[in-house]
């Protein structure tokens, strides 16, 4: 531990090795890097600070490119809960039974059971909050913009359990999602205030060593955090934390902050794992088209059944 | 002799960009004709009492005060926010209560108090949007053809050459 | 524990400046084309945000030049400015309603007058290639103008069943109105895909990539290793173009097909095939087959080549090119589906109209 200490300290105090080592690794760094390479090279002491180490992209920072997903049930329920019959239920004689809707899908539309992803467990909702997100809940099938394909807005879009690919160079950061086709460009610089509320919001991202911070803000009041009512006011603000714990995780992070909806500020936290198949990519989930006759279906000149 | 349907097509739609253009400086859109009834024209004198800055259309709503005293809302229906937006509006720009008149055409449901906003103005007649044109309009008389051929202005050239004209 | 951090980010960043600039040294030897920015891997970086807006049709006006000179470029961009400068200008703040009966505006204008022109930026230039002022994008064949289809296709587009679809080149203004195309508003399938939130119009996204002559041409490029991706501002569509990849099998169909690229020297080849059959773009089949080319011009702009063949539309390939300016402007969320009021009213308003039609006379309309 002291030799390392005092390597440390030369470095720290001079900002680089001494001249004739610099020079030796320079020349070695510039071989490795003209094969086409521009990863950081490992140092010995750099391994020690953390488990895993990334390589870095373009830019210095650690690669978060490639095709990710969620393997969780966070978008039925972000708390912990049992197997419920379904995402709608009404009262049945022994206890809820799926709504009249929902009865068809049997147990295909029945909800997985989960230890819930919120840190400390419960939202903590203010007292009237707490009352509109279990009108909400037993209001799925008419109020969750999910069903009718809107933009599933921020955290939602990470755990929609469908592939997004983030794509990073030097200069840029964006993500984007299989579902409904959403979009996030992160700005690498602070652009000012977001000019109009959106689904998605304003992502600003930052660097703190190897974690990405993204602040999420200019939300509009449209979009639910999961299958179960869980909702926001256009005062939300997420800050989300991308961190590579091994060649095929991202630790995530959420925290979520809306003094119109909860009491203090919150937290999610989820892996991000990463799609192994060889040619794994994002195809085409336009939900849009999918929901026409639902939303639409009335106003044809000869209707189907309802 | 057969033309396809694709030469058809593209004379019509040349004529009908003709037409447009030389009609009274309003664009049209989709489907306004069903969208909207010729036959029930409407003037709104009325203040903002909400923009709603979606895609793909704007929507105003403007509170009006009926003969009875009553007050009434309705929404007209303008153009896409983005190009606003890139020219400096946001959702502060037009802040509640300003005045504001709409000359345009009831919904075909007229229980639905909405119309499209064929112009919408201050009191004085100045079109809403009109202090934020000034990126892509250089004076014809004092047109550069050997500027326009770089081809590349960014807004900011843009933003550069109005204010130097004015 | 920071300070070892501290220490160790010091130094990596201190390693990859070194060998970023050796890097960018060699790119530069190697190529001659120092002027090009280029991405570690020496390729040139296209990447930025640009503006696809220009008055240049995709095909040719008849009669024009390939290209406009200086006084014939000036005189149209002149012309299309002082359009804008009508458009803008004030009216009677004391002025009555329009007409009952409308105001006489045709197409997709309905006769109710559309919105007002400040909210569009359909373009303020002609586009330039090579020092040109083109008239049109397509340049092949030389007349700039699409090739004629075979007899199969003529045929198979004439039909009503073809013509009360949708395709992905539809553009805003070509709404040909209750009493010209019947059935056009029966059913949502049968209105433009822009109109349903869909894809954006006229072939916004593509491939191949046309400008929009009414507004919202932003496209933002990302470019990494193994990808580049390139998102059209309508709909939010991200194209995902995978390097030195395979195609999706045959039976994996998508909006705006499949993309993989390579580079050819300093130019980025982008081939798409797997359209599904819902684009039909200009009446083509979901055999159509589009190969596109990018090429930084200078540091402000690239150059955008596509080809399109189907031989089961058109009887020979055809290609055309523009030039895409940078743009310091951003793209703004554009969430049509999310606020898509104007679908409802446009097909509850066909209904109307049809029960008015249908309904005897005497009886009392609302």
């Amino acid at each position: 531990m002291r030799a390392q200490t005092s390597t440390v300290r030369t470095v720290e105090c001079c900002g680089m090795m001494s001249g004739k080592d610099a020079a030796l690794m320079r020349m070695a760094v510039e071989k490795i890097l003209m094969a086409g390479m521009a990863l950081a090279i490992s140092l010995p002491l750099c391994a020690q600070t953390s488990a895993y180490r990334a390589p870095r992209a373009e830019g210095g920072k650690p690669d978060l490119n490639g095709v990710w997903q969620v393997l969780n049930e966070a978008n039925y329920d972000l708390e912990g809960h049992n197997a419920r019959p379904a995402m709608a239920v009404r009262p049945g004689p022994y206890g809820p039974v799926p709504a009249a809707q929902v009865l068809a899908l049997g147990a295909v539309g029945a909800v997985p059971p989960s230890l819930g992803v919120v840190e400390g467990g419960e939202i903590p909702y203010k007292p009237e909050a707490l009352k509109q997100k279990q009108e909400n809940q037993a209001n799925w099938l008419s109020r969750d913009p999910e069903i009718k394909c809107y933009l599933p807005g921020v955290p939602r879009a990470t755990y929609i359990p469908q592939p997004f690919r983030i794509l990073q160079s030097a200069s840029q950061l964006f993500i984007a999602y299989q579902y409904a086709g959403a979009v996030r460009n992160i700005y690498l610089k602070d652009p000012g205030p977001a000019p109009v509320d959106s689904w998605m919001g304003q992502s600003v991202g930052r660097w703190e060593g190897d974690t990405l911070v993204v602040d999420v803000t200019g939300f509009n009041d449209s979009t639910w955090f999961d299958r179960a009512g869980n909702f926001h006011s256009d005062a939300l603000h997420v800050t989300e934390r991308y961190r590579r714990t091994s060649p095929d995780v991202i630790a995530y992070e959420a925290t979520i902050e809306d003094p119109k909806v909860f009491t203090r500020p919150w937290k999610i936290s989820m892996p991000l794992y990463r799609r192994q198949e060889k040619n794994a990519q994002i195809l085409d989930f336009k939900c849009v088209e999918f929901v026409e006759e639902l939303m639409y279906g009335q106003y044809r000149k000869n209707p189907l059944s309802r | 002799m057969r033309t396809t349907f694709w030469k058809i097509a593209l004379g019509v739609a040349v004529v009908v960009i003709a037409v447009l253009i030389d009609g009274a400086g309003v664009k049209a859109h989709h489907a306004f004709g069903s969208e909207f009834d010729a036959n029930a024209p409407v003037l709104l004198k009325g203040k903002i009492a909400k923009i709603e800055w979606v895609n793909p259309h704007t929507w105003i709503h403007v509170e009006i005060k009926k003969d009875d005293g009553s007050k009434e809302t309705w929404m007209v229906e303008g153009g896409s926010p983005n190009t606003l937006l890139r020219r400096g509006a946001n959702k502060s720009t037009f802040p509640e209560g300003t005045d504001v008149v709409v000359d345009g055409y009831q919904a075909r449901d007229h229980s639905e108090k909405r119309a499209n906003a064929r112009n919408v103005t201050f009191p004085d007649g100045r079109k809403l949007f009109l202090g934020m044109t000034g990126t892509g309009a250089p004076d014809p008389e004092k047109f550069d053809a050997d500027k326009a051929k770089t081809l590349n202005q960014t807004e900011k050239d843009k933003e550069k050459e109005q204010e130097k004209k004015q | 524990m920071r300070r070892l951090l501290t220490a160790c980010t010091g130094m990596t960043v201190l390693l990859l400046v070194n060998a970023h600039l050796g890097t960018a040294q060699t790119a530069t030897s190697k190529s001659n084309a120092s002027k090009v920015r280029r991405t570690a891997d020496g390729h040139p970086d296209l990447q930025g945000m640009y503006d696809l807006a220009t008055l240049t049709p995709v095909e040719r006006p008849m009669g024009a030049p390939a290209a406009y000179s200086k006084e014939e470029a000036r005189k149209r961009e002149s012309a299309a400015a002082k359009q804008r400068q009508q458009g803008d200008q004030a009216l009677d703040g004391n002025r009555t309603a329009p007409p009952k009966g409308g105001d006489g505006s045709v197409g997709a204008a309905g006769n109710v007058g559309g919105y007002n022109t400040g909210w569009l930026d359909p373009g303020s230039s002609l586009t330039v290639v090579d020092g040109q002022a083109r008239s049109s994008i397509v340049i092949d064949p030389a007349d700039g103008r699409v090739p004629a289809m075979t007899p199969a296709a003529r045929q198979r587009t004439m039909t009503a069943a073809f013509r009360s679809r949708p395709t992905s080149d539809t553009q805003e203004s070509n709404d040909p109105g209750l009493e010209k195309a019947p059935g056009a508003y029966d059913d949502p399938e049968r209105r433009p895909l822009g109109e349903r939130c869909l894809l954006g119009f006229g072939s916004t996204s593509g491939p191949p990539a046309l400008p929009d002559y009414f507004y919202n041409n932003l496209h933002q490029i990302v470019q990494t290793p193994d990808t580049v991706m390139i998102l059209s501002e309508m709909v939010h569509d991200a194209r995902i173009i995978r390097m030195n990849a395979e195609h999706v099998p045959k039976n994996i169909r998508l909006w705006m097909g499949d993309s993989v690229g390579h580079w050819e020297g300093d130019t980025l080849v982008v081939d798409t095939t797997n359209f599904s059959n819902k684009t039909r773009f200009r009446g083509s089949t979901e055999n159509l087959h589009v190969v596109e080319r990018f090429t930084r011009v200078d540091d402000k702009s690239l150059l955008y080549r596509f080809t399109i063949e189907d031989p089961d539309t058109w009887s020979r390939p055809w290609t055309g090119e523009y030039t895409w300016p940078a743009t310091d402007g951003k793209i703004y969320e554009y969430a049509c589906h999310e606020g898509n009021y104007a679908l409802v009213d446009i097909l509850k308003g066909a209904r109307l109209r049809e029960k008015e039609a249908a309904a005897p006379r005497g009886s009392t309309r609302q």
